[in-house]
């Protein structure tokens, strides 16, 4: 209960972190309801479905984006690839923050070689270009499930998470509160339960946020040139499809318009609640909400 | 594999509780060449982990490049025949892939630091990996190059004024909108820039670097058609890049608005631009120097996808064709160059660093 009450104020103090998450959950609803509202669309049929309707039908109101080069409506499958590509940031998210958590706490409160070692090595992995690694991994990657998708880029998501988190545990580290509980003898993994998690949460919450936004941005890539993983069809290949088959020349922009007004509206609420949370919890910030 | 860094820790120590002995007290007397060898050998030991961490990535991978190229070399030119073992084992040589894997480590390493040497490559079957990369990497440097600083210096420009006037309306709009696109591919922008310029307006070119017609050389008509070909992938990275740039410096600009020496300086009579350029403005393009070799790598990436999209004969395009054929020569040899690049970039920003700003002191 106190837990969500500091939730809702947090919320109400920022429009932007309200923005960012109003527009999450209203894709999150969407998805959650897709197969539903692919049924609505399809009014009995299958409207994803390979000639399922007419080809290269132009938007109307029985087909709001149309239908592509195989008869499928367009429309359907955007809901349906909005629903994968959530769910892939959301696999991903977690399990990045998962491993960025243990790395930053391992890293941040053991400090010494240790720390030298592990931030050397997030820091080489968030500096080199890690694309063409995610690509060659890919291209061994077929018949996969969608969870193994997002294991696979969780490897080069993680460090976003890992960095984040670990500057905050290094700034907590040193309060008094954290002394104290050192001084009664707390172990080391009771003072990180009890005293750092909490006090990281919104942080923990920057750092899914911007892996979260990693991870959809890697499967994007993979996706639009054409070597994403077999079975996945998240926005990402809708695009690709669309240029593949020609619907730039065509003059069909709904299929591709559409999925990138979509995904940024993604990336843009991801970055809304990121930079929320970082404006309310960071005091050197906190002038800054400007408006 | 993440063996590396405690020796740069340890110097670090010796450092600190050393009697001023010989190399020591030197160093301890020039602390910014301390700093500077103490930086390179980051350095290299960064770029050493780097490259051994993509070779064994790569290695380590399920598939059999040997099979590959025998593949291919049936299909293209109807070998019929059933590759021989002996054929096969003159290919592994060839490829450096017979030995165990440490030896075909040692071998990679030795020769690509002593001969520069990547081996042969797959989609162009004789010429070496090098030689398809050096034709590419001058593409990938001058598009990608340009568009990157022009978006650093506009999106620091921009993003200093926005904070400078914050609460305007004018600074509001900006500030959103870099919040909603900040972190948009340069790939979307580039699709719709395609879509509107190149097919429906038909006004620039949609494909490759330069009109095939024009013999490469320095005239005017072929740079003129470079420049042409360049500008739509050009434009996409320096829309959204300016767009992350003006976020991040806006961040850094707020804070110091509230800083004493800034009152001081509008009770002293300054005019406001001048404090905006000499006062504020110093404070955080230096930071943003920084920020600018990290961001490298992530600006490859985007690029790879545009070079992509507009068939842009650069390292992103050839890293893709690689990949679509499994060359592993090719693949690992682009990767390299790139995290060499990025790496180096970021090596000489960190030394350029003190030159600028007169506050960094690395002798703590």
């Amino acid at each position: 209960m106190r837990l969500l009450h500091a939730v809702l104020r947090t919320i109400r103090n920022s429009r932007r972190l309200a923005t960012g998450l109003a527009i999450l959950a209203a894709m999150i609803l969407v998805a959650l309801f897709s197969p539903l509202i692919i049924k609505l669309i399809g009014g009995g049929t299958n409207p994803i479905e390979v000639a399922a309707y007419e080809k290269w039908l132009v938007p109307s109101a029985d087909h709001l984006l149309g239908t592509d080069q195989f008869g499928r409506d367009v429309f359907a499958m955007v809901i349906s690839a909005l629903s994968v590509s959530l769910q892939i940031g959301a696999i991903a998210g977690v399990i990045s923050t998962v491993v960025g958590v243990i790395v930053a706490f391992v890293s941040g409160y053991k400090g010494g070689w240790i720390d030298g070692v592990l931030s050397t090595f997030t820091g080489v992995l968030l500096v080199i270009p890690t694309f063409p690694l995610l690509v060659a991994l890919s291209a061994y990657a077929k018949n996969v499930t969608l969870f193994q998708v997002g294991v696979m880029i969780s490897i080069f998501a993680w460090p976003f998470a890992a960095k984040t988190i670990r500057s905050q545990v290094l700034s907590l580290r040193s309060r008094p509160y954290v002394d104290l509980a050192r001084v009664t003898k707390a172990r080391d993994m009771e003072i990180i339960v009890t005293e750092l998690l909490p006090n990281l949460l919104p942080f923990i919450g920057v750092g899914f946020a911007s892996s979260a936004l990693g991870a959809i941005f890697g499967l994007v890539g993979l996706e639009v040139i054409g070597l994403g993983p077999g079975g996945v069809i998240d926005l990402g290949h809708i695009i690709f499809n669309a240029i593949n088959t020609g619907a730039l020349t065509l003059g069909a922009w709904p299929m591709f318009v559409v999925p990138i007004v979509l995904l940024t509206a993604l990336f843009a609420a991801l970055n809304m609640v990121n930079i929320g949370l970082e404006e309310v919890y960071n005091p050197r910030l906190r002038g800054v909400a400007g408006e | 594999m993440t063996a590396e860094a405690p020796p740069v820790v340890t110097v670090d120590k010796s450092q600190a509780s050393a009697p001023p002995t010989g190399v020591r007290a030197w160093l301890s007397r020039h602390p910014l060449a301390a700093y500077a060898i103490r930086r390179f050998g980051l350095y290299l030991v960064e770029l050493w982990g780097a490259l051994t961490i993509t070779f064994f990535f790569f290695r380590l991978m399920p598939g059999d490049p040997v099979r590959t190229l025998i593949q291919t070399l049936q299909q293209n030119y109807i070998y019929n025949a059933e590759a021989s073992a002996e054929l096969i084992a003159r290919y592994r040589t060839e490829f450096g892939l017979d030995g165990n894997l440490f030896s075909q480590y040692i071998k990679y390493m030795e020769k690509l630091f002593l001969h520069g040497d990547m081996g042969p490559s797959l989609i162009n079957y004789p010429t070496p990996a090098q030689t398809v990369i050096l034709r590419a990497l001058p593409w990938t440097i001058a598009l990608l190059g340009i568009s990157a600083v022009l978006a650093w210096i506009l999106g620091v420009i921009i993003g200093a004024i926005a904070g400078w006037r914050r609460g305007k309306l004018g600074s509001r709009i900006t500030t959103n909108l870099a919040i909603a696109l900040a972190h948009v591919p340069y790939f979307f922008v580039a699709l719709i820039l395609v879509y509107v310029f190149a097919y429906t307006l038909g006004m620039l070119p949609a494909r490759s670097a330069y009109d095939s017609s024009i013999t490469p050389g320095i005239t005017p008509e072929f740079i003129g058609s470079v420049l042409k070909y360049g500008l739509l992938p050009g434009l996409s990275i320096v829309v959204i890049g300016t767009f992350g740039w003006i976020l991040s410096t806006r961040m850094l600009m707020v804070p110091i608005l509230g800083e004493d020496y800034l009152v001081y300086a509008e009770a002293k009579g300054l005019k406001g631009s001048r404090i905006l350029t000499r006062y504020a403005l110093r404070n955080c393009y230096l930071p943003q120097i920084t920020a600018f070799g990290i961001s490298l790598g992530f600006i490859f990436n985007g690029n790879v996808l545009v070079e992509q999209l507009f068939n842009y004969p650069g390292l992103g395009t050839t890293l893709v064709t690689a990949i679509q054929q499994l060359d592993f020569n090719t693949i690992l040899g682009v990767t390299n160059i790139a995290i060499f690049s990025v790496l180096t970039a970021v090596l000489l920003l960190d030394l350029l660093l003190p030159l600028l700003d007169p506050r960094v002191k690395y002798w703590k």
